[in-house]
């Protein structure tokens, strides 16, 4: 059990090794691994390549990892939330909502001429996706029945996103240039500013989740035993649903809409690793998420290059199958109990 | 041990127990018998913490439990019920395990007094051959050991139980109250249940609390209690019905 931990741990570091250092490699522009090498010692490379390399592969490979990571943290935190493998903050509509109020304050900001920075993007976000994730709980109160609580959080992700399109569609061609790029989701084009308030974010949101461990393992047995073992389950649950709309608040705002990464990286993780201890998982579900966007982010820009697939593209045929494999697999387990 | 004082128990204004007065002492096990929906599950759930009281107090050690921390109160008491843990990928060990949640620290991790803990429950309990399996595979009546193993490794004083030996084969519900028998016995535990076995709950109980419609129509000696013609009339039941299976 524990070599089967250790094992998983090394392959996942040795993954993201590799994919990153890909990720930096692969482009349109010609940079050999050499030249890759030379610039990150300092050595003289062209500048050319330099520029390439330091201001736009290095960044959006970071921003995947990262980015990546969270989504798929907050997709564990969902599923542990709703006790459902099929949760995500995709399909519950978190993103969209998100997507929303980042779309209205861009333009409200744009019609009163303001500057807006990265951390009151990211917090318009989190207030978005808090907007949505209130949405499904309201519903989940007169709802039982998980497959039909994620059809009402496909729903509102529809409304937001329709309400999105209309906004974009009044809004001045100048309001929203920075909208259209993220529309699609992609990695690409984050400036340092961005980057480091995201890394801030997500980094403080994986630290606090990994100190919930103990009582995350708790809430997973079930209301009545986490009673039981005296949790406070109101204050899990409140936690739970702060830092899952954080972190994919913080993916919607910076990065669009990217699907299906929050319910398939947690569920191949899970059987990658053969545990669903939170210990084991919160890490291991971070870094697959990162490896997992970081490789999907390359396919889409080298299957048509020059030109890119959105990223989206890539994680929903990468992602929905497993969707599906989990909806059957659970579909089976059902009948055989 | 155990003093409850006047409780109400039931779910927001809908009162399903009332006024419910009683005193366990440590190593005693009382029963709470009665028909299905007398209110014996909801006043359980009460006691372990589950749903708060309506009303009345509940003194743990002559504290009151509303004004102890839940970590402490956890420590105390330990509750086995009817619903089952979602266990998703978790061996029986790992099920076990989590009853010892209380004593670990930060990230749960246990140390070498809280494996012993649960070595030894789970010895206790038979189920050491099933440390292991995936909790999901086993069978109802193998859950149900594991899970009072999971409820012992805890050391609590008070243990509460749900109907216990609803999944057990006859073999397995009699060394379960036997093994009820020697932790009462062997660590003092005191034992609040509910059972639907008559003749099982006469031969263990110390006392016996008869639930009828959420009230307490008899609290005592098993023996005068749980004779026939108070049986009959607590589950309205004629006499030649009750004859007929019982003799």
């Amino acid at each position: 059990m524990k070599k089967r931990i250790l094992l998983s741990f090394v392959l996942l570091s040795t993954l993201t090794v590799i994919s990153a250092l890909f990720g930096i490699s692969a482009g349109s522009a010609d940079i050999t691994p050499d030249q890759v090498l030379r610039i990150f010692l300092g050595g003289g490379a062209d500048d050319t390549a330099e520029m390439i390399l330091l201001k736009i592969r290095l960044p959006r490979t970071l921003a995947a990892l990262i980015l990546g990571g969270a989504l798929s943290l907050s997709g564990y935190m969902l599923q542990t939330y709703f006790h459902n493998p099929i949760a995500g903050p995709f399909v519950l509509g978190i993103s969209s909502g998100a997507r929303l109020t980042v779309a209205v304050t861009l333009i409200l900001a744009a019609k009163g001429a303001i500057a807006l920075n990265s951390a009151f993007m990211a917090f318009a976000a989190f207030v978005g996706a808090l907007l949505a994730m209130s949405a499904v709980l309201l519903m989940s109160s007169k709802i039982h029945s998980m497959s039909l609580l994620v059809v009402c959080g496909v729903m509102i992700g529809y409304i937001c996103t329709a309400i999105t399109d209309i906004i974009v569609n009044f809004a001045d061609d100048s309001d929203i240039v920075n909208l259209r790029g993220w529309s699609v989701g992609t990695f690409s084009g984050f400036r340092s500013e961005s980057l480091v308030v995201c890394a801030v974010i997500v980094f403080a949101a994986l630290t606090a989740v990994f100190f919930m461990s103990k009582p995350i393992g708790a809430y997973q047995l079930g209301e009545s035993y986490a009673v039981d073992m005296g949790v406070n389950i109101k204050a899990v649950r409140i936690a739970i649903i702060l830092l899952s709309s954080l972190l994919s608040g913080c993916v919607a705002a910076f990065a669009g809409p990217v699907s299906f990464v929050g319910i398939a990286v947690p569920f191949l993780v899970k059987m990658l690793f053969g545990t669903a201890k939170p210990m084991i998982m919160i890490p291991a579900c971070f870094i697959g998420g990162g490896v997992f966007c970081v490789i999907s982010d390359i396919i889409a820009r080298t299957v048509i290059s020059p030109s890119e697939l959105g990223i989206s593209t890539v994680t929903s045929v990468l992602g929905a199958p497993v969707v599906l494999m989990i909806m059957l697999r659970k579909n089976k387990d059902n009948v055989g109990s | 041990m155990l003093e409850v004082k006047h409780i109400c128990a039931g779910y927001g204004k809908r009162e399903i127990a009332h006024d419910i007065s009683f005193t366990v002492n440590g190593g005693e096990i009382l029963t709470f018998i009665g028909q299905n929906g007398s209110g014996k599950s909801t006043l359980l759930k009460t006691l372990a913490g589950q749903i708060p009281a309506l009303s009345g107090e509940m003194l743990i050690e002559g504290k009151n439990v509303s004004e102890m921390k839940r970590n402490d109160l956890a420590k105390l008491v330990s509750a086995l019920l009817t619903d089952r843990p979602k266990t998703d990928m978790m061996t029986c060990r790992d099920v076990v395990e989590t009853g010892r949640y209380p004593y670990t620290g930060t990230f749960g991790l246990l140390g070498d007094k809280d494996k012993e803990a649960v070595r030894e429950a789970m010895e206790i309990t038979d189920t050491e051959k099933l440390a292991e399996n995936y909790f999901r595979e086993i069978s109802d009546g193998q859950k149900q050991r594991v899970m009072l193993a999971r409820a012992v490794c805890r050391e609590p004083k008070l243990l509460l139980l749900d109907e216990p030996t609803s999944f057990l084969d006859i073999h397995y519900k009699l060394t379960f109250l036997e093994l009820l028998d020697r932790l009462r016995r062997g660590r003092g535990i005191a034992v609040v249940m509910s059972l639907h076995e008559t003749e099982l709950a006469a031969k263990i109980s110390d006392t016996v609390l008869l639930l009828k419609n959420g009230y307490c129509t008899g609290l005592g000696k098993p023996p005068e209690l749980l004779g026939r013609s108070v049986l009959t009339e607590h589950f309205d039941i004629s006499a030649e019905l009750y004859s007929k299976y019982y003799g």
